[in-house]
């Protein structure tokens, strides 16, 4: 067998497994190891019960908004756009039809698959920035459900993740490709997650796929003739293991 | 050789990648992320900027809280970083803007540090100097308490202890822990290998554990 720094000191596997850095065969390994190994095992216990403290009790401090508003101005252009006059607007419209044919435009119209991502991470990037990142704050999903029905004409499916560490902060409405389309909001470890049902074209089934943004992290998977779509700036296997959980837990009651 | 392979990620497109299946070689670098994700806004600085840099605040303010151990500083240690980050705002690719913009948080927290509190740096390469010493990586002479008592610890005990860990090691653990980072993200933010990150990592959390089980009993 081969020498690591694992097998000088096993316990650096407790911390790699519970940071979900363990690719799924070293975790499965780890766990029978885990089974059997007392020394392990009280690790294990020690790092996961430090790991939920700091998650439940450390306190978090949002930046003071006064600080922000400094930033903002800071980085404001200095002068203010000068309005172009209608004759040079004009000349230039007149100039632009001119030089472009129809087929720039086509090339330049954005694929429809952008213009639901687009509108998916336009809606979580807004939320984060918003005072409220949710029109209906509530953890019961018996609550969030019915505050879609009216509003739109299917109600999202809403589960129960809490005890997975995925509690339901609330619903809101954003607008998708021009449609309004009822988004779940998540949270975990502080960080918010946004999940967007979008009505699909067709009612195929599809696994879900992760790709990163500008930094956020998006797993999309279809079922049952909708596209869900799960956005954060959580770490990509967090959010994976959240897509697995919404998406094999039982259906509603 | 190591016989664990990290769990790549942050790498995964469209089309290229399902949920866990591939064992990463970790080895890559972290600036192909993403590649054919279409920008949201046009080039304008300020728009990009709004974007990429002012969701993190949030972040780049706890960081720099965790490295000053003062609010005040934190605020313009934060003012300083958004600023570079908004000068070099063209120069981000748009792969990971978090990890990004705690990068110049951490650069700027680090000059700050340099010159109001040398003794917290210093510290630093002599622990590193230590760490490369021991031949055995775990501590020895730390304790292990049982675990129902650390959670037992309240919010202002765990607070104090955090604080108290030396420079690197909070570092890693706040990105970690409290921010939520995973080991690459880490490994780019402080500039050091997964290998070193994970060390770090585990000191920072032995030294936490044992200090907390000595305050509960």
């Amino acid at each position: 067998m081969t020498r690591s720094t694992f097998d000088d000191d096993p316990t650096l596997l407790v911390h790699a497994y519970l940071d979900g850095e363990l690719d799924p065969v070293n975790a499965l390994a780890f766990e029978r190891r885990l089974a059997t190994d007392p020394r392990l095992s009280a690790e294990y216990d020690r790092i996961e019960s430090l790991q939920r403290l700091i998650r439940e009790r450390l306190p978090r401090e949002a930046p003071p908004p006064a600080l922000r508003a400094r930033i903002e101005a800071a980085v404001r252009p200095p002068r203010r756009r000068v309005q172009p006059s209608w004759r040079a607007l004009a000349a230039s419209i007149v100039l632009t039809a001119f030089v472009t044919g129809g087929s720039t435009w086509l090339a330049l119209a954005p694929r429809p698959a952008d213009v639901v991502e687009n509108g998916i991470m336009a809606g979580h990037i807004r939320s984060l920035m918003a005072p409220q990142p949710i029109d209906i704050a509530s953890s019961d999903r018996h609550t969030v459900k019915p505050w879609f029905n009216g509003r739109i004409p299917q109600a999202p499916r809403v589960v129960d993740l809490a005890k997975d560490g995925f509690p339901l902060v609330g619903g809101r409405l954003d607008v998708v490709a021009r449609r309004p389309v009822p988004t779940l909001v998540y949270s975990h470890a502080k960080h918010l997650i946004s999940l967007t049902a979008v009505p699909a074209s067709d009612s195929g089934k599809a696994m879900p796929i992760a790709r990163t943004i500008e930094g956020y992290n998006l797993v999309r998977w279809s079922e049952g003739g909708i596209v869900y779509w799960a956005v954060s700036d959580m770490s990509a296997s967090d959010l994976e293991r959240f897509a697995e959980l919404f998406r094999t837990a039982p259906a509603d009651q | 050789m190591n016989v664990v392979h990290i769990h790549s990620k942050g790498q995964t497109s469209y089309g290229e990648s399902r949920l866990q299946t591939r064992p990463g070689n970790g080895s890559h670098s972290a600036g192909q992320a993403q590649g054919d994700g279409q920008p949201l806004t046009g080039a304008d600085d300020n728009t990009r900027f709004a974007n990429l840099v002012l969701p993190h605040l949030g972040d780049a303010y706890s960081l720099a809280r965790w490295l000053t151990a003062n609010r005040a500083d934190a605020e313009d240690v934060v003012q300083d970083a958004c600023l570079r980050a908004f000068r070099a705002i063209a120069s981000c690719a748009g792969g990971n803007p978090r990890a990004w913009l705690l990068t110049i948080v951490r650069h700027s927290a680090y000059n700050w540090l340099k010159k109001n509190r040398p003794a917290a740096l210093v510290s630093v390469e002599d622990l590193e100097a230590a760490e490369n010493a021991q031949v055995n990586p775990g501590d020895p002479e730390i304790e292990t308490p049982e675990s129902a008592l650390i959670a037992k610890t309240d919010a202002a005990h765990l607070e104090a202890a955090i604080a108290e860990l030396p420079t690197a090691f909070r570092e890693t653990l706040v990105l970690r822990d409290v921010q939520g980072l995973d080991y690459r993200e880490i490994a780019e933010v402080t500039g050091v290998p997964v290998g070193t990150v994970m060390s770090r990592l585990a000191r920072a959390r032995r030294r936490l554990i044992a200090k907390l089980g000595r305050s509960a009993s």
